[in-house]
């Protein structure tokens, strides 16, 4: 019973790290441009499939080879994602969500053609683990947690420090003043849309050995993002955060303790219950309309 | 929201109606369609079964999203819940195929209301992204092994969850002519009803929540209400064309919930053209038998060397709707009818 306790603890809290990372990033995006990404789990499919092609296709350095060329490619799709498909339709909302829909489904149809529709498994970055109360823990664990730590730790310094991460905040908070103070406003959402796409990759990366490589692991991801950001509120950075954790760990607990269908059920019954409870989410800000 | 129809009125509309160009053309085109089982071809009648139902599927996702501006990301829910009640009460309560239709539709219905209800209440994304991770859910749940079993212990000889699905369902007709006739008179009646609804005193009410919801607010329209009635409606066209696809495809499988569908009623809505009930037949005319051309290119050895799969219909449509969104939003009808009538005009000398 105790070291059930203790894997759902490490469990709850690497998931809560990654689902951290995606929904961050699916958060800002909203925040910033009031843009939904339907593509947002498109981003992990992409690295995972480029990731894996690296791994599998270069001898030796292929794991790192992989990581870099992924991550960098991934952040540049997430920009052109902007350029090309969301800016030209940015005064219809329909259309918007409905060509990253779209985006979406090219990903994963393009991956099952180009490589294949069969799940893989990739190796852990460092393989090997360390017992504590009889629970094996995976080093690759303890690589999410600290990588993940650090990287929301570094997106709040940058979005609350650095000049660029004013204008973000400022085109959030008022696009039109922005664009008035000399703010460059698409490009602006340009690079909130790469730095999503970065996070949603660098979450693939720690993830995908942990997991499996398939094209439709992006919806899952997609479904994960929209339900911790509605607890948390739409567009609110800390709360998507918080609402990571608490959807990871009440997964966690169902999936050890109860039922996987519970665990299934979980997103919705979290999005119904907010949507009817506290549209706002959270920690989301009251909308004055 | 009554909507009055005096029989002389809809004489009267009709014969207008009819002598337009766009009347003469609809006319011309199900004259074509009725005619469709004299081929004899039992291939060629199921491809347009086939695109019949998705007819009233895209319908049905149009009427929604370009009369009251709700988009709905998950409209695979009322095609899988009501393909299993369809499915469920036809092979193990013996329903005639018309209850079983009906009561697919409503069960899919109040379904959909769950998530329909709280996300409606509400401006912005909810619906598009709530009805989305409802029917991914749906899928999980209805793939689930331990479900089934648990299914299989309570209610002994009955399938509900599982891989398999439901199958075994049998068709409307024996003859396949009259189940052809059956569904072109549903998707006749359905196409017809969205389109004066739309026209009708609550299509306004539609319209003007789609175009400007804190006015219509203002205006003292209940918004909700409204969002939630238009909701229901294309549910229940949704879910009749789910139960029909069921009986089509003589069974039902979890895959009916995959986002797939979803996305299928936005490509052939969106093709045909969003805020125009009949581009949907357009939309599903190019769907099916652009899709059934790709698959035979893909079959066909020599193009899928030089292609290496990338024939594939889903891939190919997603770039389609990429690029219609893109450059051509109002989709394809507008554009394809004034040629047409060009092309008409053009032939008589006008």
């Amino acid at each position: 019973m105790f070291d059930t306790i203790i894997s759902f603890l490490i469990f709850g809290t690497i998931q809560g790290s990654i689902y951290a990372l995606l929904a961050m990033g699916f958060s800002l995006v909203y925040g910033v441009g009031g843009i939904l990404n339907q593509a947002h789990g498109a981003f992990y499919v992409i690295t995972a499939y480029i990731f894996y092609s690296c791994y599998i296709n270069i001898p030796q350095f292929g794991y790192v080879i992989g990581i870099i060329i992924s991550l960098i490619a991934t952040t540049i799709v997430g920009g052109l994602v902007y350029l090309l498909l969301i800016k030209p339709l940015k005064e219809s909302h329909v259309g918007v969500v409905i060509v990253t829909f779209a985006f979406a489904f090219f990903i994963e149809r393009f991956v099952s053609i180009a490589v294949d529709s069969i799940y893989h498994n990739m190796p852990y970055l460092i393989v090997g683990y360390f017992t504590i109360f009889g629970v094996n823990i995976q080093y690759q664990y303890i690589i999410i947690l600290i990588v993940s730590l650090l990287l929301l730790a570094l997106i709040s310094l940058f979005i609350n420090k650095l000049k660029i991460g004013k204008s973000i905040r400022a085109v959030a908070q008022d696009p039109e003043a922005a664009s008035l103070m000399g703010i460059n406003v698409d490009k602006i959402l340009a690079y909130t849309l790469m730095i999503s796409a970065f996070l949603a990759s660098m979450a693939a990366i720690l993830y995908v050995p942990v997991e499996t490589v398939a094209p439709h692991i992006g919806w899952s991801v997609l479904l994960n993002s929209f339900s911790i950001v509605v607890l948390g509120g739409l567009g609110s950075l800390p709360g998507s955060v918080i609402g990571a954790f608490i959807i990871a760990y009440s997964r966690a607990f169902t999936n050890y303790f109860l039922d996987p269908v519970f665990s299934a059920l979980i997103p919705i019954i979290v999005i119904v219950a907010m949507l009817v409870l506290r549209p706002r989410g959270l920690f989301g800000k009251k909308e004055i309309k | 929201m009554k909507i009055n129809y005096e029989f002389s009125d809809f004489k009267i509309y009709m014969r207008d109606w009819i002598g337009t160009f766009r009347g003469k053309l609809t006319v011309l085109c199900l004259i074509g369609l009725i005619l469709i089982p004299l081929t004899g071809n039992e291939y060629i009648i199921g491809i347009f079964n086939t695109f019949m139902i998705f007819t009233i599927f895209a319908a049905s996702w149009d009427f929604l999203a370009g009369f009251v501006g709700q988009v709905s990301f998950g409209h695979a829910i009322f095609l899988g819940i009501a393909g299993y009640t369809t499915a469920f009460t036809i092979r193990f309560l013996n329903f005639p195929w018309w209850l079983a239709l009906v009561l697919g539709a409503v069960i899919a219905v109040l379904f959909g209301l769950i998530i329909g209800v709280p996300a409606l209440r509400l401006k912005g994304p909810y619906l598009a992204l709530g009805t989305l991770a409802m029917s991914l859910i749906l899928y999980q749940l209805f793939l689930m092994g331990s479900l089934a079993i648990l299914w299989e212990n309570t209610f002994p000889g009955t399938i509900m969850f599982g891989t398999d699905g439901i199958g075994q369902i049998p068709p409307i007709s024996q003859e396949a002519g009259i189940s052809y006739l059956v569904i072109f008179l549903i998707m006749v009646t359905s196409l017809i009803v969205l389109t004066h609804l739309a026209k009708s005193k609550l299509g306004t009410i539609f319209k003007s929540i789609r175009d400007d919801e804190t006015g219509a607010k203002a205006s003292g329209i209940n918004t909700t209400k409204y969002k939630i009635l238009a909701f229901m409606i294309s549910g229940f066209f949704a879910g009749i064309a789910g139960g029909l696809y069921t009986i089509r495809l003589t069974g039902v499988n979890p895959g009916s919930f995959q986002a797939l569908y979803s996305f299928y009623a936005i490509i052939m809505a969106s093709v045909g053209g969003i805020a125009t009930i009949s581009g949907s037949a357009l939309g599903a005319f190019i769907f099916v038998f652009l899709g059934e051309i790709l698959r035979l290119l893909g079959d066909n050895p020599s193009i899928s060397d030089l292609l290496g799969g990338f024939t594939e219909p889903i891939f190919i449509f997603s770039v389609i709707l990429i690029l219609i969104i893109r450059f051509a939003e109002h989709g394809l009808l507008k554009p394809v009818l004034e040629h047409l009538q060009d092309l008409w005009d053009l032939l008589l000398g006008r």
